[in-house]
């Protein structure tokens, strides 16, 4: 067991990540929270917009209660086109979204949770965004794919 | 209200720990409440050792600094490297800071501290009397400690948390863990300059990568022996540091002056240890690097030159001087020479040599770039890139004027490739105490509950427990 938070799962995150798996691109992000209590990690919203810039607007604009930019998780179905004929792929990326002037509080609390919730939702490829270029599309294509796709 | 009582437990959103937090560095020891901004208590690592009436007698915390005691000498429990090789005087360092500041001092026996007294003869048949109560029997504990701890002396912290200290919940982090955290990232390659030791700390997934941890002696006390031997063959004149209490008057004097100062004389047998004044000599060069010494910012090494065809060292020449007043009141303006002494943290030629320097000439592995490939071909190639994206500067030696902005030219020369990101907290408290300060969020969680070793494992396991549980 490595060092965390003991910051727990909420359930419905679960329940929703699966919905999500079963439905074949029609969702396209969920993004996730630490309740205000900092005891669990909650859905904070289920996007089913296919464009990318919608997520990451979304994303950028996540506030804690006083309107400050506050940090979240997400994950998003990143569709990708491997070119030559290979066809279309997709993978589930993991996004952990820390802006890089978030308070050490939530900094702490944030970075110390990450691993248990993508290890509840099993999730292997994941990017760590902490300014906004690490989030732009280009960054989580090759991320996603590998670095085959996006050159 | 006593000012040592933990705030209470609704001051930290209904959570109900009052954990302590220790973080024990080799110059200083760091402790407090968890929950706090900033540790409370920070003392001295070192304690002083002296004779009175034929007993030997110990001083802990900043009184080591205060009083030239006859033959009073300075030792540390800590070794050059970091891990503890005085259990027992370590104990009592560590126990001292939190005693002296945070939990108080042990309660004197009901029996004889009067608050029990009965004003008749009439005593009470019986009563229970905890005589020996331990001094953190309620204070859950979290420790910090560095990447390259043997695991012998991970066990020994427990147990002397445990059986000497009486602590109910017990854990040990590392401290490059809590730095990557306190930065919000799981994965980093944490950089930290201490005062025994730089280290370099690869963290994925919030893990660190054993086999990436880098460390070497050139810290701040290797800074200070590069001062000092700077000092040595200085112009105008040689510079000797003489610490306050060796000073009973001081004249102003022009800069580049000899001191005129009156010196305060001990006869032999009156007369502090040489470690004794070697650690006040230090005080002076602590100030000094805060208010003169500048690294190099780059690009490229101070002895490089530059894209116009000037060397370096003529156009850091050409920036206005530091000045500097030692206890004596001999000043002068420092150029160049501030830039010198810590150059050969980044190029090993550039050290200034000193045959009568405790430390021994650094070599090449030893410095920052060539620690950060070690750390780097120490771990899986496909997470170098994320490591380089997320480095993390901590350690209050990093604090040096230009010292980060040299960190990332030396990092894009090595990695041209990958972007290299660092991250260094602007805070000087943050830098100061970034991995108690990261313990201290941790522990007043009250989700942290579960990490816990608590007493009752301990018993049922043995100090083995701590390999198991804090990786």
């Amino acid at each position: 067991m490595s060092l965390a938070s003991g910051v727990s799962i909420d359930d419905q995150c679960i329940t929703e990540f699966n919905n999500f798996r079963m439905s074949h691109g029609k969702t396209k992000f969920i993004i996730y929270k630490i309740s205000d209590n900092k005891k669990n990690v909650v859905v904070d919203e289920v996007g089913h917009d296919q464009d990318y810039e919608v997520f990451r607007t979304r994303l950028e604009a996540a506030a804690d209660s006083n309107g400050k930019p506050a940090p979240r998780y997400a994950v998003y179905d990143v569709e990708y086109d491997l070119g030559g004929g290979e066809g279309k792929r997709s993978k589930i990326i993991f996004i952990s979204w820390v802006p890089s002037d978030t308070p050490t509080l939530w900094s702490m609390i944030y970075a110390s949770t990450r691993e248990v919730l993508k290890n509840a939702l099993n999730i292997a490829t994941s990017i760590h965004a902490d300014d906004k270029s690490d989030i732009e599309w280009k960054a989580v294509l090759a991320e996603a794919s590998g670095g085959k796709a996006g050159k | 209200m006593n000012p040592s009582n933990p705030p209470q437990a609704a001051e930290y959103g209904g959570d109900e720990v009052s954990a302590i937090v220790l973080d024990p560095g080799y110059s200083t020891t760091r402790a407090g409440f968890a929950g706090e901004d900033a540790p409370k208590s920070l003392v001295p690592t070192y304690y002083g050792k002296y004779n009175a009436d034929g007993q030997e007698k110990l001083i802990f915390g900043d009184d080591v600094f205060v009083t030239p005691r006859p033959a009073l000498s300075v030792h540390n429990p800590v070794g050059k490297d970091g891990i503890v090789e005085d259990w027992d005087m370590a104990e009592k360092v560590w126990e001292y800071s939190f005693t002296s500041r945070l939990t108080g001092a042990k309660p004197g026996n009901p029996f004889q501290n009067g608050l029990n007294d009965i004003s008749n003869d009439e005593l009470p048949t019986e009563m229970e009397v905890e005589s020996d109560e331990k001094p953190l029997a309620d204070s859950p504990l979290l420790m910090t400690e560095p990447g390259w701890n043997p695991a012998k002396a991970r066990e020994k912290t427990i147990e002397i948390a445990m059986e000497k200290w009486g602590t109910p919940a017990f854990y040990l982090a590392r401290s490059g863990v809590l730095a990557a955290f306190a930065s919000g990232k799981a994965s980093a390659l944490v950089v930290d300059i201490g005062a025994s030791n730089i280290s370099i700390t690869p963290v994925h997934d919030g893990m660190i990568l054993k086999r990436g941890v880098q460390h070497s002696p050139l810290g701040g006390d290797y800074i200070s022996s590069q001062i000092r031997a700077l000092f040595k063959s200085n112009s105008p004149q040689p510079i000797t540091i003489t610490p306050h209490y060796l000073i009973s008057s001081k004249t102003a004097v022009e800069a580049g002056q000899a001191p005129q100062a009156k010196y305060k004389t001990f006869p032999a047998e009156k007369a502090p240890d040489a470690s004794y004044r070697s650690l006040l000599e230090e005080r002076t060069l602590s100030e000094f690097k805060e208010c003169v010494v500048q690294v190099w910012p780059g690009p490229n090494k101070l002895s490089a030159t530059g894209p116009t065809g000037v060397s370096n060292e003529e156009t850091a020449r050409t920036w206005p001087g530091r000045p500097f007043e030692f206890p004596d009141g001999y000043n002068q303006v420092f150029g160049v020479d501030r830039f010198r002494v810590v150059e050969s943290l980044f190029d090993v030629k550039a050290a200034i040599p000193d045959p009568d320097s405790p430390f021994p000439a650094p070599t090449s592995s030893q410095t920052i770039p060539e620690l950060i490939k070690g750390a780097l071909s120490g771990v899986d190639v496909d997470i170098r890139p994320h490591l380089l994206a997320n480095v993390v500067v901590t350690g209050a030696s990093s604090l040096l004027y230009g010292f980060t902005d040299r960190l990332n030219h030396e990092l894009m020369q090595l990695f041209p490739g990958p972007r290299v990101r660092i991250s260094a907290p602007g805070n000087t408290a943050e830098r100061r105490f970034g991995s108690w300060i990261g313990g201290s969020i941790l522990a007043s969680l009250g989700t942290f509950h579960q990490m816990w070793i608590s007493k009752k494992e301990y018993e049922e396991h043995g100090p083995n427990i701590v390999e198991k549980r804090c990786k």
